[in-house]
């Protein structure tokens, strides 16, 4: 009995030293987004502090000027959070708009070269995207699609369509096909089919790998840094917060923080379907 | 047969062919600049200069020939190989911990994911202000233990441990998240029957268990290995390659060779070095995943 008892404390222990791992350096950084400059550089590390929003209005360039402890130093963050908002989102809807129909016809039909298809397109998965940036940057020069929406849109596509294809297909497996089959019986078209009889089964599913495939799009940072100088997403726009060459760590956390809120918030709301996602293609 | 008739209507090759246009078009101009890549690593292109000559395998002999590529080399597969292991062992241990009946368990298994949600870089960067040497707060816990100033990603001697340590926290979960299907995968009959043989703890561990999850641990090694030998933000945000030339990985010699010293195709042909690394690597574990599968049924 005694025995038992040590046992199930030693595991609870070390259960709470892993979360104390994974969950410490999120803490602390939230933490020293509301600190103030002296208490970030202060040693020994300061865990009681008074808060102050400064960063954050530093960061979003709404304080007074000369109000805050960095004098006329401006930094523009608003933006891209709203540049990583709008190709993130662009980047979802064309990959769902493609990719959907893909997803479906993989799953439901049977032709010559059909498991080669969808092994090239989960091979994207481990495209080495430098080797794709590099021929892409002059690409994008010559036809005038660098720094736009459109062409980061278009980029995106090599990390979000593949994802989107996938996770469909392994929707659409999920629906027996005998509901298919009674509406084919009925005299529905196949297109009529999809749009009415599928369509609505896979929105749950569909919600779900759109809230994942946003939030992959929202990591990606060596598109941005290569093929944008204004319309940087907000990855891009934090390594910049760090030029400035005086000790900015106090508003660098403040844009982690922006940085990481958005994820945390999408795997909230998207709980049921994250760990499928996740895992992309390891398990089903 | 009905089902026949559903797969294959009269116009379900028009069908087929619309819906999947759209995606393979897309996908396709993808496969067109990766063979243009090609094409550039086999001539001396320069960004801004309009002679481009082509010249075979020029720049792989003058790359093969330089010490500092194939020190390249060797650290992308050092920085890929230590932490997909230690990742491997680590989410091994901890999917194992999470399989508990722990009343805590439970509870906490979602703060274990939390690191696969943030964006690389900010993890990055938020390693790099906790390590400073002189006022982060990691060096404050190690001083506890005795350990005093540290290097991190300052020192050429333990910039490297300390990329694939951010590497390690950041994609560990992977693992977790992998292995744990695993083992909810294996049905209690035969670990009661291992039992009921007389079989130890670590005896049940070594000799069900671990055979078992070992494919589904592969697997998740094999999508990992992958993505390491091609990291480029946790690298970019921390070190940028250096110090020096501590953590130069491939990817990350391959950018500043295109995009600070324009050389784009010297920078084309380390990327296909680099792929060529990748797709090997992906062939021989995709081979002995295989293998463990076959085993195990």
């Amino acid at each position: 009995m005694l025995k038992g008892k040590l046992t199930s404390f030693v595991l609870n222990f070390l259960i709470v030293a892993v979360v104390f791992v994974m969950a410490f350096p999120i803490v602390w950084i939230v933490m020293n987004s509301f600190k103030e400059a002296a208490d970030i550089n202060a040693y020994p590390p300061v865990f009681r502090f008074d808060p102050t929003l400064e960063n954050y209005k530093v960061l979003f360039d709404i304080a007074d000027a000369e109000a805050t402890s960095y004098g006329t130093l401006k930094v523009e963050f608003f933006k891209p959070v709203i540049n990583s908002v709008i190709i993130s989102a662009g980047a979802v809807l064309l990959s769902l708009i493609a990719g959907v129909p893909a997803g479906y016809a993989l799953a439901r039909f049977n032709f010559r070269g059909k498991e080669d298809l969808a092994f090239f397109i989960l091979g994207f998965r481990f495209a080495p995207v430098l080797l794709v940036i590099i021929p892409m940057f002059q690409f994008f020069q010559a036809i005038g699609l660098y720094d736009s929406y459109f062409g980061m849109i278009w980029v995106y596509q090599l990390i979000t369509l593949p994802m989107i294809i996938w996770l469909c297909r392994s929707y659409v497996e999920d629906i027996p096909v005998e509901i298919e089959e009674a509406a084919a019986i009925c005299g529905a078209k196949r297109p009529q089919i999809m749009l009415q009889v599928v369509l609505p089964l896979l929105r749950p599913g569909l919600v779900g790998a759109a809230l994942l495939v946003f939030l992959l799009a929202w990591h990606n940072f060596a598109l941005g840094l290569i093929l944008t100088a204004e319309k940087t997403p907000v990855t891009v726009a934090l390594l910049k917060l760090l030029n400035p060459g005086i000790s900015f760590y106090p508003v660098v956390s403040a844009g982690l923080v922006i940085s990481m809120i958005v994820p945390i918030a999408l795997i909230i709301l998207g709980q049921r379907h994250l760990e499928r996602g996740l895992t992309f293609g390891a398990l089903k | 047969m009905v089902r026949e008739g559903v797969k294959r209507g009269g116009s379900g090759r028009t069908f087929l062919l619309i819906s999947l246009l759209p995606a393979i078009l897309i996908l396709g101009g993808f496969i067109l600049l990766f063979f243009w890549g090609f094409y550039q690593s086999l001539t001396d292109m320069r960004f801004g200069r309009a002679s481009v000559d082509f010249e075979g395998f020029g720049n792989y002999a003058r790359l093969f020939g330089r010490g500092r590529f194939w020190d390249s080399v060797s650290t992308t597969t050092i920085y890929a190989f230590t932490a997909v292991a230690c990742e491997a062992v680590l989410g091994l241990a901890i999917a194992k911990l999470f399989n508990t009946r722990t009343l805590l368990a439970k509870w906490c298994r979602p703060v274990i994911l939390l690191p696969l949600v943030l964006p690389p870089l900010s993890v990055a960067l938020m390693w790099t202000t906790m390590m400073n040497p002189e006022t982060g707060v990691l060096n404050y816990f190690l001083s506890f233990i005795g350990i005093n100033n540290f290097g991190w990603i300052s020192k050429a001697d333990t910039a490297m441990f300390a990329v694939v340590f951010i590497d390690v926290w950041t994609f560990t979960p992977f693992f977790v998240l992998i292995i744990f299907a695993g083992l909810r995968g294996i049905s209690p009959e035969i670990i009661e029957a291992g039992r009921m043989n007389g079989a130890k703890a670590w005896g049940l561990f070594l000799k069900i268990e671990l055979p078992m999850v070992l494919p589904y641990i592969i697997l998740a090694a094999l999508f990992r290995l992958i993505d390491s030998l091609n990291q480029f933000d946790i690298i970019f945000g921390t070190t940028q390659g250096g110090p020096g030339n501590a953590t130069n990985v491939l990817s990350i010699s391959a950018y500043f060779t295109a995009f600070q010293n324009l050389q784009f195709g010297r920078g084309a042909a380390i990327m296909i070095v680099n792929w060529f690394i990748v797709l090997i690597s992906a062939l021989v574990m995709v081979k002995l995943w295989r293998y463990t599968r076959k085993r195990v049924s």
